[in-house]
């Protein structure tokens, strides 16, 4: 099953989303600020990364570039996850280089279409 | 989550904590929803249902009022929409209720566990009692912000009780630690307002909590009041010298309470606006130096950009500003380079210049009595233009000599001189200069300004197309030399790549400004000697047909030059002069996109307008055309 890391501050929304995803058979794995994320990203072999955006440390805009920086996390897919529906937040994600980006309150079923865009199909 | 919001912005940061609760309410429950199945758990389901539209109409309450598009906005909208969320929380706290209340066995094992969680962020939506945590010294910002939240760091679970409920019930949120190390991984891991920390506790004591905040630069100015017996002063004195700002003496004075976690939270504040604001201008001083060493990145202020204050204005103009001038030098030096290699490579294929010339003057002969000449530089229609040394200025020039033929009558001599009066006083860099006209052994010449360069004839002769590129270069250079000497009442009439002279560094220098003037005087007049002076490919309808032309006219030609620089053809052709001359009075050119790929809309487009048959039909200026094409750059 497909591996993803969740890179998100707030306790709830880990827990929720995290359970979410593992009901739907992903494998999860949690990091809890933008720096934990990097390195978690650059430990782990994920086939997709969902990165909050706000997270203290160093925010989710910075650790994209960090992962996207680095020879072994450059091609990893990654969905922002934002709170704002910002104009301008999109092309801001998909310029810092994410591939996706999705806004707060989460549709679970608009997240895993997105996901699923983004993943090797089942068995490739 | 006051960490978490973005940039300074009050509207946004309260957006933020209040959107995040219900963001949890509304997965929590479509979580739990998926749990339900069928009719066994209709009732649950509608309850669920109920907490859920609850929920999203509490978030376009929220959305309504403290739009993005929004900076500021009045406490009276804050407590107007507090009272609205009331409902909404209600229905809420109505279907959690009703939920933990029902019998019957749970879908799954945290169902109770999820529906608190649920409750709980319901609870954050409107806050208990909104003021007391919001002192009046900095009302705006702390309104905006929602509750303060305090640390109560104390080893006596009574005392740590006891400040809790008090300042929840003042309008504190409160989070509490029995010991140094638990208040350290609270900092670490949550956002914090204010920390009352107790000096007397084991393990680690509260100068040495105290000093691991203080040595963080992430908790260096967090605010720590200390909570003492007034019998430990010479420790509440090391706290303070450690950077304690202020302490509380047991046993807990409210009133004392209350003033000092205000006047603390009032100071923190300050000091985050103080230190955001020398954050900001560090970016924007940066930003400037990086705009002077010319190694700005575009978009590299987008962040402070977004902000609502006057820095972000300051951000917003600067990178507007620096973008642009950056584009257009970066894109300017670009093409010089491209024509420079062009040039160079050109160069490497050019024929060297004749030595001597049978019909005309002869090298190392002196003409007019001052001209040594050197060399043949070419030969047109008009004449034969020579290189001399100027032995009396000791410069070296260029001599253009006319054919007899065109200076036969006084009328038209007389024209010509006052032509090259006017042509005389421009000055561009992009006009080749013109010095003098006159007469010596019968023949008449003109001496202009000697550039050492390549005409684009001969650029075009070697390379086929110059491109896109090179052509917006040459373009706008033409344009600029244009639109000076239009301002002086200078028409050229003969614009054509051979009078396009490039120098080595790529800078365009048009030559013979007012020369064709003489042509197009006689040349009626001489038709049966089988004079064909100018050159008809690049003249516009009006030119060939003998009606009175102005600026448009030159226009007309830039637009034949910029559809050859393109494509590498001309956009008429005739076997004949007449066929020629039909097709330009009657057919439309094909656009330069047509025939070469890579040419952008807007650009062919300009070509087509130059083309235009009518004059009025064309672009309005030499100055309008330079805008346009630089927009194009």
């Amino acid at each position: 099953m497909p591996k993803i890391l969740l890179v998100e501050d707030n306790e709830m929304n880990r827990d929720m989303l995290s359970r979410r995803l593992i009901r739907k058979g992903f494998t999860v794995d949690m990091a809890f600020d933008g720096k934990a994320g990097v390195e978690q990203a650059r430990a782990g072999g994920y086939d997709l990364i969902l990165m909050d955006m706000s997270l203290p440390e160093i925010d989710g805009w910075e650790a994209t570039r960090q992962i996207r920086a680095a020879s072994e996390t450059r091609t990893v897919p990654i969905i922002a996850l934002t709170a704002h529906a910002m104009a301008g937040d999109r092309e801001k994600a998909l310029e810092a280089g994410c591939n996706d980006y999705d806004t707060k309150p989460i549709e679970l079923d608009r997240l895993l279409g997105k996901m699923a865009a983004l993943l090797p199909a089942p068995g490739a | 989550m006051s960490h978490s919001a973005p940039g300074s912005n009050p509207v946004a940061a309260l957006r933020h904590d209040l959107r995040t609760p219900v963001n949890h309410i509304v997965g929590y429950a479509e979580m739990l929803l998926e749990d339900l199945e069928g009719d066994r758990d209709a009732d649950r389901r509608k309850a669920l249902e109920a907490a859920l539209a609850a929920a999203r109409d509490a978030l376009k309450l929220i959305s309504l009022v403290l739009a993005p598009t929004r900076d500021a906005v009045e406490p009276a909208e804050v407590s107007g929409l507090y009272r609205k969320l009331e409902d909404p929380q209600r229905r809420i706290l109505d279907a959690v209720h009703a939920l933990l209340a029902a019998a019957g066995e749970v879908p799954s094992p945290t169902f109770a566990e999820d529906l608190r969680k649920i409750e709980a962020a319901a609870a954050r939506l409107v806050p208990a009692e909104p003021g007391p945590a919001a002192p009046a010294a900095a009302s705006g910002v702390a309104a905006a912000r929602g509750k303060a939240r305090v640390l109560v760091v104390d080893d006596e679970a009574g005392n740590r009780d006891l400040l809790a409920r008090r300042l929840q019930r003042e309008g504190y949120s409160v989070v509490s630690a029995a010991g140094g190390r638990e208040a350290l991984e609270v900092v670490a891991r949550e956002p914090v307002d204010v920390v009352l920390l107790d000096v007397m506790m084991p393990d680690l004591d509260g100068l040495a909590v105290l000093q691991r905040l203080k040595a963080e630069p992430a908790s260096r100015d967090l605010p720590v009041i200390m909570i003492s017996a007034l019998d430990d002063l010479s420790a509440i004195a090391s706290c303070i010298e450690a950077g304690a700002l202020d302490y509380l003496p047991k046993p807990f004075e409210p009133v004392i309470l209350r003033a000092r976690l205000a006047a603390s939270l009032a100071e923190k504040r300050l000091r985050d606006q103080e230190r955001d604001l020398v954050r900001a201008l560090g970016v924007v001083t940066a930003a400037a130096t990086a705009v002077e060493a010319a190694a700005y990145q575009g978009g590299q202020l987008a962040d402070l950009a977004q902000r609502p204050d006057a820095v972000g204005r300051l951000a917003r103009v600067m990178d507007r500003m620096a973008t642009e001038v950056g584009a257009r030098e970066a894109s300017l030096r670009n093409r010089l380079d491209r024509l420079r290699t062009e040039i160079g490579v050109a160069r490497q294929t050019r024929e060297v210049v004749v030595q001597s010339d049978e019909d005309g003057l002869g090298a190392g002969e002196t003409f007019a009595g001052r001209y040594r000449i050197e060399a043949v530089l070419g030969r047109g229609g008009m004449g034969t233009v020579y290189r001399a040394r100027d032995t009396e200025l000791d410069e070296t020039v260029a001599i253009k000599t006319l054919r007899p033929e065109l200076v036969v009558d006084d009328e038209s001599r007389e024209r010509f001189k006052d032509e090259i009066r006017l042509t005389r006083r421009i000055t561009h860099r992009n006009v080749v200069r013109t010095h003098d006209f006159g007469e010596a052994k019968g023949i008449w010449y003109i001496t202009m300004e000697f550039v050492e360069g390549l005409t684009v004839r001969q650029l075009l002769d070697a390379r086929g197309t110059l491109g896109v590129e090179s052509a917006l270069a040459i373009g706008s250079q033409l344009a600029e030399s244009l639109g000076v000497a239009h301002a002086t009442g200078v028409i050229h009439r003969d614009i054509k790549p051979q009078n396009l002279l490039l120098d080595p560094e790529g800078v365009l220098k048009v030559m013979d400004f007012g020369v064709a003037r003489l042509a197009t005087g006689t040349a009626a007049r001489h038709t049966q000697a089988g004079l064909i002076v100018g050159t008809p490919a690049y003249m516009s309808p009006e030119q060939l047909t003998g009606e009175e032309v102005d600026a448009r006219s030159d226009l007309y030609s830039v637009g034949v030059v910029l559809f050859e620089l393109l494509t590498g053809r001309l956009p008429l052709e005739g076997a004949t002069v007449m066929a020629l001359f039909a097709k330009v009075l009657s057919e439309d050119p094909p656009r330069p996109g047509s025939v070469v790929t890579g040419v952008p809309p807007a650009l062919d487009d300009l070509v087509a307008q130059l083309l235009a048959k009518r004059p009025e039909d064309r672009v309005g200026s030499a100055t309008i055309l330079l805008e346009r094409l630089q927009a194009l750059a």
